[in-house]
């Protein structure tokens, strides 16, 4: 069905790939394990026929799918692929699905029968096949949709549609869970499995070992852009651990954290009555919440049931329709979000949003500079925050050309930079791999230790209870807390 | 938007705005200029859907431009000679007034064909259209993409600034400090902005954009065939009275 032999990869820029081989058959499925760097999107790419991703590479290997079989030589002379006849053997999806979409399409239907409309395919054809991939993906009910108005999960499922839609041989997808809740998690694993049983291989790449991976995956450990071998039938955390591959669900530093909890007579946080929704539909409401220094609170619940909008709260970017959100007793209704950033550091959700300036210095910076300090001044915290994140030696990389994790990192180190009582941290180890979770766990331990405060939302329980001390569930059960 | 009015094909909607905004300009006299609004261009918008973007578009865009006519030719018109207000250096003049009234309803009537026709446009419907009758697909695309660009362009702004409000960028309700906070989100915006615009063109690449066979359409054609006579036929009659309004008309 697909099989790799790779020599040798290099993008001009140096990243490298080399000694990977391996072979997939029909139904069957891989899982590609690696720590962030480790070269997992270079090969998914590699695989999809995306060779180039803007630049020049050098290619020496032999690629084969569907009986077809492609030798490169790394010189002038090697095949081309064509992008578009590769998808119809190989569907692929990147990490950042949004940009899987065309941005023309009215409707998620339009969107899934894109690829098919461009290769003429006729249009009664076209809906059969939308409708069939629809029904596999548990899209039926989002057809009439507007694709740009749709959360995460419903996109990353329409992308994935999109991909299979023609229905190709092979799938290649780069952390189609990051993000995803517990029931999300299940519905598209319930998926892969219907599109495996009906003979497609699945190749999936992650940054963390799933401890429900189940015995008919084969996992592949990708470390330092080669592929290294690892005990089949039990990989264990030990063994991984080597190559800074983590098992998802198993804790690092997981040894008990003494809370030194402030007696503050005011609380450093306090919620009372607050409500909030979009539009007509009520999305948040929080009876009574109060926070003191030293604390560390996890805030906890499924997809949509307002982790987000709570956090949001924190520093004024959303503000209550009803009731009071107090720091330190004072009420922020009339505080513009700009004047509270040395007192709340918020860190997003999609890291790649919260970044903007075109170096790892400058981006850091930016938070002390906004906050009146001279340039001298704001580059000594700046590399005070990114020596405190290990990456002091980044300081002139463009944000965008780091490592997924070490772009979290830098987020991090931004906010820290100007030096807030109040992290507040919404999802921060989604995507995370293995060395990317002990820095962030030691960060936080010492922030709590320091008489920091702590909230962050997420759906990551155990990394919740290594590091907090307190758990607040939102959702249907428990959203007055 | 799924409540608006739909009569035409966005394609002949297009059309006849386009056209008229010709006829305005050719004509060039206030009682017409201001009868395409009033009967055209007013019904159309009322029940666009849109009603209330366009009403803001346009005073954002027309408003000034209308004062400032009224302003200028009002007060100093050079060849007014029936003076109604005498205001020293100034004066209010029949002429001025009536000039002012001619240029201002000429800016009216086509600011608002434009922009009612563009605001209350679906713009998808609009491509699939040009697909059915054959159009080339990248200059499809490009069009698409420039009308659909305004809302992605707004929402990744939107979340630069709260990115560098949640870093210290105090924006308050005085205008100097939204002209900062606009300065600030322009070379990130620009930036992301090429970035998506290169993952996107690999993913398009990847969809079959990029070949050259013949492209089909996933929803059914809107257009029909009465239509299609209808914007030929139009286009005709503007082209023949335009020729006869500056040519025939004087010999």
């Amino acid at each position: 069905m697909i099989s790799l032999e790779l020599e040798s990869f290099a993008y001009d820029d140096g990243a490298v790939l080399a000694d990977i081989a391996f072979s997939l058959g029909a139904g069957e499925r891989a899982l590609v394990v690696g720590a962030s760097g480790s070269g997992k999107s270079t090969l998914a790419r590699v695989l999809a026929g995306q060779l180039d991703a803007g630049q020049g590479h050098r290619f020496v290997g032999t690629l084969s799918v569907a009986g077809e079989q492609l030798v490169f030589a790394g010189s002038g002379s090697d095949p081309r692929i064509d992008p578009a006849a590769w998808a119809q053997h190989v569907g692929y999806v990147g990490q950042r699905a949004h940009a899987h979409l065309s941005m023309v399409c009215a409707s998620v239907a339009e969107e899934i029968a894109f690829g098919l409309a461009n290769r003429g395919v006729p249009a009664e054809r076209m809906h059969v096949l939308v409708d069939l991939a629809a029904a596999r993906l548990g899209l039926t009910d989002l057809l009439e949709r507007d694709p740009r108005r749709i959360s995460g999960g419903e996109l990353q499922r329409v992308a994935i549609a999109a991909a299979v839609v023609g229905n190709p041989a092979v799938l290649v997808l780069d952390e189609p869970f990051k993000g995803l809740d517990v029931a999300g998690r299940r519905d598209l694993e319930s998926l892969l499995a219907a599109l495996g049983e009906s003979g497609t291989a699945i190749l999936l790449f992650e940054p963390m070992l799933p401890r429900d991976a189940g015995p008919a995956t084969r996992v592949l450990v990708l470390s330092g852009g080669s592929m290294v071998p690892v005990d089949q039938d039990v990989p264990g955390s030990d063994d991984l651990g080597r190559y800074g591959v983590g098992v998802e669900g198993v804790a690092a530093n997981s040894a008990p954290l003494a809370h030194a909890v402030g007696e503050d007579r005011i609380p450093a946080i306090r919620i009372r009555d607050l409500s909030f929704g979009y539009g007509a539909e009520p999305v948040l409401s929080v009876a009574d919440l109060a926070v003191s220094s030293g604390e560390a609170v996890a805030v906890l619940g499924p997809n949509g049931s307002g982790k987000s909008t709570l956090l949001q709260h924190l520093n004024g970017l959303l503000r209550p329709e009803a009731g009071r959100v107090q720091l330190y007793g004072e009420d922020l209704r009339g505080r513009p979000v700009g004047s509270l950033a040395s007192t709340v550091g918020h860190l997003f959700q999609d890291t790649d949003q919260q970044l903007f300036e075109h170096t790892v210095l400058r981006e850091v910076a930016y938070g002390p500079r906004a906050a009146g300090r001279s340039r001298k001044e704001a580059e000594r915290c700046a590399l005070q925050a990114l020596a405190a994140v290990g990456l002091a030696d980044a300081v002139h990389h463009h944000p965008h050309d780091l490592s997924f994790r070490d772009r979290r990192l830098v987020a991090l180190a931004s906010l820290m930079a100007t030096g807030p009582r109040l992290w507040v941290l919404d999802e921060p180890t989604v995507g995370l791999d293995l060395r990317g979770r002990e820095v962030l766990s030691g960060l936080l331990r010492r922030h709590i230790r320091d008489g920091g405060i702590l909230m962050m939302a997420t759906h990551d329980e155990v990394f919740a209870q290594a590091v907090c001390s307190r758990m607040f569930r939102l959702g249907a059960a428990a959203a007055a807390g | 938007m799924r409540f608006r009015r739909r009569i035409l094909n966005p394609l002949t909607e297009l059309t006849i705005a386009g056209l008229l905004v010709v006829l305005v300009l050719v004509v060039d006299d206030w009682r017409f200029s201001l009868a395409v609004l009033l009967l055209l261009v007013l019904p159309a918008a009322a029940t666009s859907g849109r009603a209330v973007h366009i009403a803001v578009a346009f005073g954002v865009l027309a408003g000034p431009m209308l004062m400032f006519l009224l302003l200028l030719h009002g007060l100093f018109y050079p060849e007014g000679e029936r003076v109604l207000l005498d205001l020293g250096p100034a004066a209010v003049t029949a002429e001025g007034l009536l000039f002012a009234l001619e240029m201002g309803t000429r800016v009216a009537a086509f600011t608002g064909l434009l922009l009612t026709a563009a605001l209350s446009l679906e713009v998808s419907e609009l491509l699939e259209t040009l697909t059915h009758r054959g159009w080339n697909r990248k200059l499809v695309y490009v069009l698409g993409s420039a009308l659909g660009l305004a809302p992605l362009v707004a929402d990744r702004a939107a979340q630069i600034t709260r990115a560098q409000q949640a870093r210290g960028l105090v924006v308050t309700r005085s205008p100097l400090s939204k002209l900062r906070a606009l300065v600030m989100v322009g070379r990130p915006l620009i930036a992301g902005l090429l970035t998506d615009a290169a993952d996107r063109s690999r993913t398009l690449d990847a969809r079959g954009f990029a070949g050259t066979g013949p492209r089909t359409s996933y929803r059914a054609d809107t257009d029909t065939a009465a239509q299609r006579a209808v914007r030929w036929g139009l286009l005709a009659v503007v082209v023949v009275f335009t020729s006869w309004w500056y040519v025939g008309r004087h010999t």
